[in-house]
């Protein structure tokens, strides 16, 4: 039992591709997202509830969760654009604004302990959403909010 | 040291027809007396001062930092009978900050103080730089 102290840099990770072998966190083909400054895994469940006449409280049964991950990054041009071509990887290639904008499915990998064996990490596929990018002057280096709108469930992995 | 270098051959430019004149020294104190109380209507511009801090800190320590620096700079003038452009000099003196680039802050400000019969005029310049 140990907490996860992601101050070392390499700890909290999330890894991009357009399949889930290029999206692998352990692997090299997909997109790392830099300069995020912070990301968050949410697994929310609906809830339905019900009465009974022989209970004194509700009842209540969980319903399918709404997967999302969301993020915040400070906008790096190769990242957010793609490199442009060349890559194995369409996510490389286009960039967080190019698969959003061409509604692209994108594979992740999210390390909660960096991509040393044994490291935890969960899965799954879905679209990018919610870029807005902005900038002023009193913090004059664009950053921008990313979602990705998770498609079926999340599966727990290990860095093998 | 680019933004001092920067002031100074802004306010040597623009001052070169006042009556004040700039120094590439810095205000040291040579014998318990700073240069610009020594060398009335020469200015001096100081050395800069910095400090670093983080504008967005990053999970994978990639952090985007800022700079801001200070200078300050000094004149001394005669408090009884100052110059008669002393108006133009201390507007062409804070209009300096202008010439630093790539700064998002550039701001100003002037205070003076007597000395016996002399007048001193301290300028702050700073800048933030990402």
């Amino acid at each position: 039992m140990a907490i996860i102290n992601v101050s070392a840099g390499n700890e909290a990770v999330l890894v991009l591709g357009d399949s889930a072998a290029n999206a692998n966190i352990a692997g090299s083909d997909g997109l790392t997202v830099p300069s995020m400054q912070d990301i968050t895994i949410n697994n929310s469940t609906g809830v339905f509830r019900f009465k009974t006449l022989d209970n004194t409280a509700e009842s209540a049964v969980t319903t399918p969760a709404t997967n999302q991950i969301t993020l915040n990054v400070v906008v790096d041009d190769a990242a957010f654009f793609g490199t442009g071509a060349g890559s194995i990887d369409t996510v490389v290639d286009e960039g967080l604004f190019g698969v959003s904008k061409n509604k692209t499915r994108v594979y992740f990998n999210a390390g909660f302990n960096g991509t040393d064996a044994t490291s935890k990490f969960v899965s799954g596929s879905g679209f990018i959403s919610g870029l807005a990018p902005t900038v002023n002057m009193d913090s004059p280096v664009w950053v921008t909010p990313v979602t990705i709108e998770v498609d079926g469930d999340y599966t727990e992995g290990v860095v093998s | 040291m680019a933004i001092r270098s920067d002031l100074l051959t802004d306010l040597t430019t623009n001052l070169s027809n006042s009556s004040v004149s700039i120094s590439t020294q810095v205000p040291y104190v040579s014998g318990d007396i700073p240069l610009y109380v020594k060398n009335m209507k020469k200015m001096y511009v100081d050395e800069e001062q910095q400090e670093i801090t983080e504008l967005y800190n990053c999970l994978d320590n990639n952090d985007v930092l800022q700079t801001e620096t200070t200078v300050n700079a000094y004149v001394c003038v005669d408090a009884k009978t100052q110059p008669t452009d002393i108006d133009t000099v201390v507007s062409t003196c804070l209009n300096a900050k202008n010439s630093i680039a790539n700064a998002i802050i550039r701001e100003s400000s002037v205070e003076n103080e007597y000395q016996d019969d002399k007048i001193i005029y301290t300028f702050e310049y700073r800048f933030i730089t990402v």
